[in-house]
This record gives C-alpha cells, sequence and structure tokens, in this order.
C-alpha cells in the first residue's frame, strides 16, 4: 500500500479555534480523497502557538532549537502541506508569517500547498490570494488553485437548500480542495527523498568562476 | 594546539552601569586586552573587521601592527576579514607588510562578513557573496605566491605584470582560515586549498558545526591533503567564569539578557543549553571545552569572545586571568592527551617556513604549477617528507 505523510500548520490562537477546525476538515477531506486513491495517510499537526516561543527565539538568534527543528523537520519534508492562518488586520497573523520567515527559504520548494484561512466575516477573503499565495509563490511552493477561506458565518451554512448554486458553500469548497491537494499528494516523493544539506551547484568551482572552463 | 581570543569590537553599552565607551576608549580596551592575551600564557588574539557602527575595528592591520611591536609572542589574527568587498590586492598588500612588521606572527581569517550594505558601500552585490569570496582569494593566494600576476576575473580589473609589494616574509604565504557558520561552499573551499576551516560555533548548536566541521574534514580528504584527521579546525567558543558557578551566572546574566546579538530571546540557560556558550566555574569551563573534541574532532586552534555585550574591561581582565591561570594550562595538557601524533599542531609561520624549505622548487611563476594546493601539508613537515605530493593529486581530480 501507497503511504504519504501530510503536515498540517495551523495558526489559531485560541483552543479550540475556527482556524484548526478549518484544517481539520481540510486535512480530513484529503485524508479520505487519498484513501480512495488506495494511498494511506499520515497526519502530523501543529499549532504554531504551541512553538510560539521557539519561533521568535530562533528569529532571534538565527536557528531554531532542537523542539522546533524536529517539527520545521516534520513540516518541510512532509508530501503536503495545509497550511492556514486567521486573518489579522487584512493579512496572515504574525505568528504564522514568522514561522514561514525562520525556515530555510528553499525548504519548501515544490511541496504541494493547500492554503485556508478564517475570520469574522467573508471581507477579507482576497488576503489568500493577495497574502499567502504570493508568500507561497516566492517559496517555490505548489499552491493548489483552490484556496479556503471560512468567515464565521460559513460555519452556520449547509450544503442544500441554497438558492443560490454559483456560490459554494464551506463543504464544497473543502471537498474541491482536498481533490486538487491529494492528487499533488499522491505523486510525491518528498517525504522519501534524501536531503543532502552540504549539496553545492553542479557547477560549483571552488576556485571561482572566472576565466570559464 | 593554539588557544586565544577573538573580539569583535562593539561598543556596546554596559546594561548594568548604563556607560557606553567612546570609540577611543574601545579602541584603547582592545589594544590593552590584546596584550593581556599575551601576558596571560595564551597564543593568539583575532580581532574582527567592521565598516559600520557600532563597531570600531574597521582597519585591522593598523591595530594588529601596534600590537605586534608591543608582544613578543602571540600570533595575530582577525576574524573575520572581508574577502568578499575588501580588494584582494589590498589584502595581500597589508597582510603581507603585517608579517614583516611582526616577524610573522600572523594569519587571517576570510570572512563574507554579514552586514547588508557593507557590499554596496564597497561596490559590490551580496548576491554575489560566495563568487567574490572564491575569486577574490583565488587572486589573493597567487598574489603571495607568485612574484609577477597577469590576472582577468569577474570582478576586479585586470592586472598584467603586477606585483604585490613587500613580498611575503620569507617567501612565506600568511596561513589563511575560511572561516563561515553556515555555507558548505566555504568550507568546500578550505577543504580545495589545504588551508584552515574556522566555525564561529558560538552563535549555533553544536550539533550544526560538528556537520560541517566533518563535511570539511571529509571534503579536505577528497582533495589530498591528508586524512581527515589532520584537517586544520579552528573553533570559536563563549565563557564567563567565576570561582562560584552560581556568582557567574549572576555577574553575566545582564550582559546576556541585553546582548545585541540574542538578547531579549532564549533564556542564558536555553542558550548555554544549546549553543557552546558556557556561564559558570572554571572547572564547568575546562569540561565543555574539552568536549568539543568529542564532535569535531581533535583540532588546532581554540578562540574564546571575551569582550563583548558591554563588558567593562576591567571584567575582560580578570576572565583572561582566569583563563590564562587555570583554564588552558589544563586545557594544553589535557587536549594533549591520545592526541594521535600525526594530526598537526596549530600553525605558524615558522613551521610554514620549515615546510617550504623541505618542499620540492617550483617555478612559482608558472600558473599552472598547483603545489600551492597543499597547505595544510606545508605545516605537517612529516607528512611531506613521507607523503607523495597531495596537492597535485588532488588538483587533478578536479581538473583545477
Amino acid at each position: 500500500m501507497t503511504e504519504r505523510t501530510l503536515a498540517v500548520v495551523s495558526a489559531g490562537l485560541s483552543q479550540p479555534s475556527s482556524t484548526r477546525l478549518l484544517a481539520d476538515k481540510l486535512a480530513t477531506a484529503t485524508v479520505a480523497r487519498l484513501a480512495d486513491e488506495g494511498v494511506t495517510t499520515t497526519v502530523v499537526t501543529y499549532e504554531l502557538r504551541d512553538y510560539a516561543q521557539d519561533i521568535m527565539n530562533n528569529m532571534l538568534t538565527g536557528f531554531a532549537n532542537p523542539r522546533l527543528e524536529e517539527m520545521i523537520e516534520a513540516v518541510t519534508s512532509a508530501d503536503g502541506l495545509i497550511a492556514v492562518t486567521p486573518i489579522f488586520t487584512t493579512s496572515y497573523s504574525g505568528l504564522f508569517k514568522t514561522f514561514f520567515d525562520v525556515i530555510d527559504n528553499r525548504s519548501l520548494t515544490d511541496q504541494p500547498v493547500l492554503i485556508g484561512a478564517t475570520a469574522g466575516t467573508p471581507r477579507h477573503s482576497l488576503a489568500l490570494d493577495y497574502a499567502l499565495r504570493p508568500m507561497f509563490t516566492y517559496l517555490h511552493a505548489v499552491v493548489v488553485p483552490t484556496s479556503v477561506f471560512a468567515a464565521s458565518e460559513d460555519w452556520g451554512t449547509g450544503d442544500g437548500g441554497r438558492v443560490d448554486s454559483r456560490v459554494q458553500t464551506l463543504p464544497a469548497r473543502i471537498e474541491r480542495a482536498a481533490g486538487e491537494l491529494s492528487a499533488l499528494v499522491a505523486r510525491s516523493d518528498r517525504s522519501t527523498r534524501i536531503r543532502d544539506p552540504f549539496e553545492l551547484p553542479v557547477d560549483f568551482n571552488p576556485a571561482g568562476l572566472f576565466p570559464p572552463r | 594546539m593554539q588557544f586565544g581570543i577573538f573580539t569583535v569590537g562593539d561598543l556596546t553599552t554596559d546594561p548594568t552601569t548604563g556607560q557606553t565607551p567612546t570609540e577611543h576608549e574601545r579602541i584603547k580596551a582592545m589594544l590593552t586586552i590584546a596584550q593581556k592575551v599575551e601576558e596571560v600564557g595564551l597564543d593568539v588574539f583575532a580581532t574582527g573587521e567592521h565598516h559600520n557602527p557600532p563597531f570600531v575595528p574597521s582597519s585591522p592591520t593598523t591595530m594588529l601592527g601596534y600590537i605586534a611591536a608591543k608582544t613578543e609572542r602571540i600570533i595575530l589574527s582577525t576574524a573575520t576579514t572581508l574577502i568578499t568587498t575588501s580588494d584582494p590586492v589590498k589584502i595581500a598588500e597589508d597582510f603581507a607588510m603585517l608579517q614583516h612588521v611582526a616577524d610573522g606572527r600572523v594569519d587571517l581569517t576570510l570572512g563574507r562578513g554579514n552586514t547588508g550594505p557593507v557590499y554596496p558601500w564597497f561596490g559590490q552585490d551580496i548576491r554575489q557573496g560566495i563568487p567574490l569570496a572564491l575569486e577574490n582569494y583565488a587572486l589573493l593566494r597567487r598574489l603571495w605566491r607568485e612574484d609577477y600576476v597577469d590576472w582577468e576575473g569577474q570582478f576586479r580589473t585586470p592586472l598584467q605584470g603586477f606585483q604585490s609589494t613587500p613580498r611575503p616574509l620569507d617567501g612565506v604565504a600568511p596561513f589563511v582560515w575560511h572561516g563561515s557558520i553556515r555555507s558548505p561552499e566555504i568550507a568546500e573551499q578550505a577543504a580545495y586549498y589545504g588551508d584552515g576551516f574556522f566555525s564561529n560555533h558560538i552563535f549555533w548548536p553544536a550539533s550544526h558545526t560538528a556537520k560541517m566541521v566533518k563535511y570539511y574534514r571529509n571534503r579536505f580528504e577528497y582533495y589530498g591533503h591528508g586524512t581527515a584527521a589532520q584537517a586544520i579546525v579552528g573553533l570559536g567558543g563563549q565563557v564567563f567564569m567565576s570561582k562560584n558557578s552560581q556568582d557567574a551566572k549572576r555577574d553575566f546574566r545582564p550582559y546576556f539578557d541585553n546582548a545585541p546579538v540574542y538578547g531579549n530571546g532564549p533564556s542564558m540557560e536555553d542558550f548555554t543549553e544549546q549553543t557552546p556558550l558556557t556561564v559558570g566555574s572554571p572547572q564547568e569551563v575546562i569540561d565543555r571545552t574539552l568536549g568539543f573534541r568529542d564532535y569535531v574532532g581533535d583540532y588546532q586552534r581554540q578562540l574564546w569572545l571575551m569582550d563583548h555585550a558591554g563588558l567593562p574591561l576591567k571584567t575582560v581582565l580578570e576572565q583572561l586571568d582566569i583563563l590564562g591561570e587555570e583554564v588552558v594550562p589544563v586545557l594544553r595538557k589535557e587536549f594533549a592527551k591520545n592526541r594521535p601524533a600525526d594530526v598537526p599542531e596549530g600553525p605558524t609561520h615558522e613551521a610554514l617556513v620549515i615546510a617550504a624549505g623541505a618542499a620540492p622548487v617550483t617555478d612559482a611563476s608558472a600558473s599552472d604549477h598547483r603545489d600551492d594546493l597543499d597547505t595544510a601539508g606545508a605545516i605537517a613537515p612529516h607528512r611531506r617528507a613521507t607523503g607523495a605530493a597531495f596537492g597535485l593529486a588532488g588538483a587533478a581530480k578536479t581538473g583545477a
């Protein structure tokens, strides 16, 4: 049986938080899709709040302590990542951004990522596309086309009975996003790759590059 | 094994008194500290190089030239000399001059620098940091080893028939260490030439230093300069001592908590656990320092950061007394135990001169001769005597 790992990072602050709730729903839907394809998925979920001081210490000292290092390793070596943040002041939370600031900016290259966000009202739903998506694009992650935003009111919106079928409900958006992510995770060999932190560029020449040989 | 201190040359307010030294006071303090290094029986004084406040040492060879006149024994070094933004021609000249002034008691550690604006201030591009370090050092080596240099590179104006003066003392270039916290390219460069590798060590976890040094050692062997165990390794360290461990912790804590590099971050206890910082009794410092050997192997040079974070001169001098009287004598004895005979000692000018005399005579102006690729061999003459021309073999392997 094929096995994959899926990392979930939630920047929710309260416990329980709607951010974590959304993250879990995205993860559950993704795991179910992968199971349909015959893939067994191991999910590792991290609340950034639990690492808040470690993350800030890393920001200040330049290195991750052993606890955070282990978590970063688990997140960056997973076959897929679900990253969910509350929207604060029109953007991702500072804690969420700080985490992605301290990891090596090459460590998410090629990683399939599903982004999600929560907020009190739907007015900031575009933050996913003007803040989170560009950040992960900068990191060369592969962000799936559907991102999932859950405003408070979405948690009280059901599947049926909608008059306007052009508006996708939260469960429908989750399903579509999970489908997109699971397709990439199923094809990923990321979690089994051996990564060499000392790998040099192929054309590296310790005596300099000029004149060209 | 060589022991000494390295200084950043920071102007930092003493958090316990609110006093900030003037530039003049700080520079004079550094000169006093350097002379104290000799007085207490240590071997090396190394200064940083910075081109922005709150740091004072912008002109290391000026400072080291003065110290050379005031001392007789210690090696004068740097931590680090900026190979990226300084003209390699000027580095070649400055350090050859210092060699003559100091009768050979000179080596240097090259680094890329970590202050972004210094690159544009000196007309360089920080994104070219690694290529600058590689190319500039390739030129620096030739300027010291060849009497007339024709040169064309990517970064500086070409040279035709240029001779760097004065020529190195006794025809032997100063020993070079390459310093890097996390770039394998620099460890690779050090290994390629058989130069020393200096790991700053103090700001990152030991596990990281261990991996970098291991990588350098393996590549040193790959390039044919000797076995991995014979590579030339230097380490940083950071200590604060008092007879009583609790007093050391109490006295150093305000400096730790407000230090520019890690202040307001992790607790002193966490940072002590995660990095080589040791705050405690001399015996604790001895035990911790001896432990470095467990993860980097037998090494050649141990430098400590002593005068930083606003510590007053008086305190720094007291720390140096403890280091010289109680710590280093024990370390010398303990590090010598079980040290394999074929592991080189710390590099000195005298050893380089002897090795150069023993080495086969080569035409220095023939640029495809690459006997210069075996700095380490030069300071381990017994290996030279028994071994083949490792440097040439290594060069052939890489097509250099």
